[in-house]
């Protein structure tokens, strides 16, 4: 199969996916209790004003239709207005995407810095007290929640020694680098010791697989078999890893954005949920599972580059 | 009325609000914000966040000063009420000027009023249900009214009323009166007040710069702000903004837990201001027959609310979560800084041996009710924790439900509750606004407690065209009287605007309605 | 027929490892005081004490006292109930959802399995935490809530599992030689293949309780799980915050519990996979 017809079939494959994707958030954002036109008004509204927010939202279609305006308005980048922010859901997303995309790249950046060496260090000396002490302190950062982590950099290192801002996203380039160090260090640390784990085991596998060991009897030298064969594994395990623990990486930004104060998606969301922000939590939740099958895709495709195989089956 | 002029009055008061510390201009502050505002619009502010914003963009007819309840110019040098009080008749100052450059005039007067009292556009339309029209020849406005109104001249002094460009609203983009005003308040702001909006991050930033064309002066003579601008930064989390004040990082954050207000008073660097509020926290508790469910109400009965009411230690209350910062409500319908408000002393002071009794005559020992409370709310759970401890020795069961916000005003609306925690903050100066809201039943069904009393409500109707103050007031007393007695509210405690600044920064006001002054703050260097 | 539950020698080793014996003394530690936590608590931990206000620790206050002086040591070992709980109630419905959905659609395929596919796609496209936080706002936050929701969520990643390990083992000649004895697909399912098929779905089980006591603590922290002044460590580390600095036991000891808990499930986890495991 060609890349390309491979890509098309990709694709198509997630059309009935999303179709159910819409009907979920649609009956969770239905099925919030409460009346949105409650949400919507001031606690001083009078009756009146809140029938008018009802006219308005359509709460009195019959659900169907309410349904068919829903999938609609998602096809035209029309998602209503947030109570919260009272602008547009679109926009809103639009301008807290950026703070968000910035933390997540950061996030896997270190974790690859942090994950990648120290798994080759890992099993070069497998078993040995290097490798236990390694294993150990990443199985200790995967049993602490990740608001406790940012919690701790935030408290020692931003407020206690004063060598990274408190929180915030700042303005510049630079200034984001700044401010979403510890937020980085915190979602990384979480995400890296998955891939450390994993890494780990798959490096070994290669090492002890049979055409490494004949490499080896042939007598090429170790960079040429590190290169050649181990490497290229372990890039193609990391990448589907990566792919793979999106969600989880989406979860860990949204904790660590309440942590620190970043003006980003997952922020936004919390503030949604508690404030009952009806358009808001439907837009961002369609954003979150847009984002993570654009990234699922992703991994799809690298994975059939660096792995022709994958593309036959 | 008789007509006062007060533009001297204004500069006085200001002369004795600053000793003689030598002022300093220039600099920026920046403020970190517990929340957002979303729109800065004299009539379209609904939320604290942007009601306590306004002033600082808008300038009013008539000010009030720090107290919240003196009258003072504004961009109306004086004003004057007519004999049989059915309109008043404003001059302005002379050589007032919007943000832009252009002059302030009276067909921006009859505009913004006009559009603050047109229900169809201004959710406070109907705190300005009195006026009938507005007209204005030169420097002279006049407002004719319906009926003589008691609180109009306060209103003048109020938010919503503050003046708006008539021109920047007719050339701004957009359909409606609402998105013009968005319009406006994004690009090419232009306002009244003493800073213009520059720049604003929906969520995490927003910048206001000094307005050149300012009217007030300063204690030097200059006219105001004294600093050039403000940088609002939001940060939801108490914890965070305290670190980023500790570090340095901002100069002032707002609504600091009252736990901590201790910890900060003793930090040398930190300047922590307990300013005077409006607030007062209380919980309805619904008065209907029956519940929500359908079963018998036993919170119906006068004698148990009462009971419960004395069961509640108050004191201990403040201690507990405000860690005294803070006091019982003398008057059961407003705070004690309000207007009008009577002050016997704390109400229903706790007292163990007559709650027992009225309980006993209710024959209510063993009652079960719920508490509604706010999930997350630490402030709920040490209520919660308390009323459970205090009526237990009344022999009342205490069960709780956690809601989020919006579904406890849901259930506040329906009446399907026990009792359940509330707040409340006046945005205007005169007492009617919160009278209505926590004990005239048409307005919300008395905080929807369900709570109708045929006297109460024909007082309250009655002082609303009462103009003589003396009168006013004893209506108000009764008002107060019956509230207290009927206990339609597990009556608690008011709270002070608790703001925690660097040492360096002087003349910062939170006045009693909450609004943030920055006009008068300036920075010691 | 041989039931991956028949263990090789070799592999009880695992059992006398340093990794597993720690583990397993931190959960069975964990278990007991989530069974009896009124017998290791000295205090009541609701009581306020006005004499008594953040203190450090001491011989009295091993963990010191809350701002309201309740004893923080009294009220963390309280919260074992309420975490460890979590463990076990957050995961056991999704689990047994799980492994029944997935045996079903896995045994009998057709278009039951195509809408489960369909399903497990559009789920597994939410990020976790965004779908559990989003049912949470449709319950109303709490604990009993927050263990719904858990289970809504996570039923899909068992049955997908499940479903995995049922197809392979119908790849295998005993299902069919079940069906041409004439067995009836209910005997088929749980006497012949489920056991066979169920060791990868216990190991996941054992990791998602160590996950189910992060997520629940996070819930809690948020203000969406367990609401004060109920004890729990991310309720506690949340009232904790605002004396991170003045009083930094207040949070530092719920979050040691929640690590040594974390580590005691996943070490535990981790032995009983290696143990399960076939070896090759």
């Amino acid at each position: 199969m060609s890349s390309l017809s491979y890509f098309i079939s990709r694709l198509l494959q997630i059309i009935p996916t999303f179709l159910i994707v819409m009907v979920i958030i649609f009956l969770l954002v239905r099925a919030l209790p409460g009346d949105p036109a409650i949400a919507m008004a001031d606690a001083k509204a009078t009756a009146e004003q809140l029938e008018q927010i009802r006219e308005r939202l359509g709460l009195h279609e019959p659900i169907w239709v309410q349904f068919a305006y829903f999938v609609k308005n998602v096809f035209t980048g029309n998602l209503g207005d947030s109570i919260l922010m009272k602008a547009p859901v679109t926009e809103v997303i639009l301008e807290r995407l950026p703070a968000s995309g910035f933390l997540a790249l950061y996030a896997v950046l270190f974790s690859l810095l942090i994950a990648g060496p120290l798994a080759f260090v890992a099993a070069l000396n497998r078993n040995g007290w290097i490798d236990v002490g390694i294993r150990s302190v990443f199985q200790i950062g995967l049993s602490t929640p990740v608001f406790y982590i940012g919690l701790l950099l935030l408290t020692f290192l931003a407020a206690q020694m004063r060598w990274f801002p408190v929180g915030g996203y700042g303005t510049t380039f630079w200034e984001h680098m700044y401010h979403l160090l510890l937020p980085a260090l915190t979602v990384a640390l979480y995400t890296s010791a998955i891939i450390m784990r994993n890494l780990r085991s798959s490096v070994i596998e290669v090492m002890d697989a049979e055409y490494v060991q004949f490499a080896r009897a042939k007598g090429l030298p170790e960079h040429v078999i590190l290169g050649r064969h181990i490497l290229r594994n372990a890039l193609i395990s990391t990448v589907t890893l990566l792919g793979l623990s999106i969600g989880n990486l989406m979860s860990g930004t949204l904790v660590t954005e309440t942590v620190f104060a970043v003006p980003g998606v997952g922020r936004l969301m919390l503030d949604a949920i508690f404030a009952r922000d009806y358009p808001l939590i439907q837009g961002l939740t369609l954003t979150f599972a847009v984002l993570v099958s654009l990234i699922f895709l992703l991994t799809d495709m690298i994975q059939a580059m660096l792995d022709p195989r994958l593309r036959v089956s | 009325m008789k007509k006062i002029l007060m533009a001297t009055v204004a500069a006085t008061a200001l002369m004795s609000a600053f000793p003689a510390i030598a002022l300093e201009r220039g600099g920026s502050l920046t403020f970190a914000r517990y929340d957002d505002s979303t729109l800065i619009d004299p009539i379209y502010a609904d939320r604290n966040p942007d009601i306590w914003m306004v002033t600082n963009l808008y300038d009013t007819l008539l000010r009030t000063e720090a107290d919240g309840k003196t009258i003072t110019s504004g961009l109306a040098a004086s004003y004057k009420v007519a004999e049989d009080g059915l309109s008043v008749e404003l001059t302005l100052r002379d050589g007032i000027k919007f943000s832009d450059g252009s002059a302030i005039e009276g067909k921006d007067v009859v505009f913004s009023l006009n559009r603050a009292a047109n229900p169809d556009l201004s959710p406070w339309a109907g705190l300005l249900a009195s006026i009938d029209n507005v007209t204005s020849e030169g420097n002279k406005v006049t407002i004719g009214l319906k009926n003589s109104d008691p609180t109009i001249v306060l209103m003048l002094a109020t938010f919503n009323t503050a003046i708006v460009s008539a021109d920047a609203f007719e050339s701004a983009a957009g359909e409606t009166d609402q998105d013009k005003a968005k319009a406006l308040s994004m690009e090419g702001f232009v306002g009244s007040g003493p800073f213009v909006m520059k720049a604003h991050q929906r969520g995490s930033m927003m910048q206001f710069a000094a307005n050149s064309h300012y009217w007030r002066e300063g204690e030097d003579g200059k006219p105001l702000p004294y600093i050039d601008g403000i940088n609002f930064l939001v940060i939801p989390d108490d914890a965070t903004r305290i670190l980023k004040l500790q570090a340095g990082e901002v100069d002032a954050a707002e609504f600091i837990p009252f736990a901590r207000v201790s910890e900060m008073q003793a930090d040398a660097n930190i300047n922590m201001e307990l300013f005077p509020s409006t607030r007062i926290i209380y919980s309805p508790i619904n008065t209907r027959p029956e519940r929500a469910d359908g079963s018998a109400n036993p919170l119906s009965d006068l004698k148990l609310r009462q009971a419960l009411n004395y069961a509640t230690n108050k004191d201990a209350l403040v201690q507990l979560v405000l860690h005294g910062a803070g006091k019982p409500v003398s008057s059961g319908l407003m705070a004690s800084t309000t207007q009008l408000a009577t002050d016997n002393g704390p109400i229903y002071q706790y007292d163990l041996e007559k709650a027992k009794a009225l309980v006993a005559e209710a024959g209510a020992e063993g009652t079960e009710i719920t508490l509604t409370t706010l999930a997350g709310s630490a402030d709920d759970g040490i209520i919660l924790a308390a009323l459970q401890q205090m009526w237990s020795d009344i022999g009342i069961k205490l069960n709780v439900e956690q809601v989020d916000g919006p579904t406890r005003g849901a259930k506040n609306r329906s009446g399907d509750f026990d009792i359940h925690t509330y707040g409340w903050v006046n945005d205007v100066n005169d007492p009617a606004q919160v009278a209505g809201w926590l004990g005239y039943n048409p307005t919300a069904k008395a905080v929807g407690t369900g709570w109708n009393n045929d006297e109460f409500n024909s007082l309250y109707e009655a002082s609303n065209t009462e103009m003589d103050p003396a009168k006013r007031a004893e209506q108000y007393a009764r008002m107060q009287e019956i509230y207290a007695a009927e206990a339609p509210l597990l009556f608690m405690y008011e709270t002070p605007f608790a703001v925690a600044l660097s040492q360096d920064i002087k003349g910062y006001v939170q006045t009693p309605l909450g609004n943030n002054e920055f006009a008068t703050t300036w920075i010691d260097r | 027929m041989t039931s991956s539950f028949s263990l090789r020698k070799s592999q009880l080793f695992v059992l006398l490892r340093p990794g597993f014996l720690v583990g397993l003394a931190i959960l069975l530690s964990s278990i007991a005081l989530a069974l009896f936590p009124s017998f290791f608590a000295p205090f009541d931990p609701n009581a306020f004490n006005y004499s008594a206000l953040k203190q450090p620790p001491s011989a009295e206050h091993w963990f010191g006292t809350d701002n309201l002086g309740r004893d923080t040591f009294s009220r963390v070992i309280w919260a074992y109930s309420v975490n460890i709980q979590m463990a076990f109630v957050a995961t056991i419905f999704a689990l047994i959802i799980g492994v029944t959905v997935g045996s079903l659609v896995g045994y009998y395929g057709g278009i039951a399995d195509a809408i489960f596919g369909r399903c497990v796609d559009a789920i597994i496209t939410f990020p976790f935490l965004v779908l559990v936080i989003a049912v949470v706002a449709v319950l109303g936050p709490g604990l009993t809530n927050m263990y719904i929701a858990i289970t809504l969520v996570g039923w899909v990643y068992y049955a997908r599992l499940m479903r995995a390990e049922i197809m392979g083992q119908l790849a295998n000649d005993y299902a069919a030689a079940g069906k041409v004895m004439g067995y009836s697909d209910r005997r088929i399912i749980f006497r012949h293949l489920l056991p066979n098929a169920i060791t990868p779905v216990i190991v996941y089980w054992m990791t998602d309780m160590a996950l189910a006591i992060l997520l629940g603590s996070s819930l809690g922290y948020l203000g969406l799980g367990a609401q004060p002044p109920q004890a729990e460590w991310g309720v506690l580390i949340a009232e904790g915050r605002n004396f991170i600095t003045t009083a930094w036991w207040l949070s530092l000891m719920p979050g040691i519990a929640i690590v040594l808990t974390g580590l005691g499930f996943s070490l535990v986890g981790d032995g009983i996979a290696d143990l399960m495991r076939p070896r090759g």
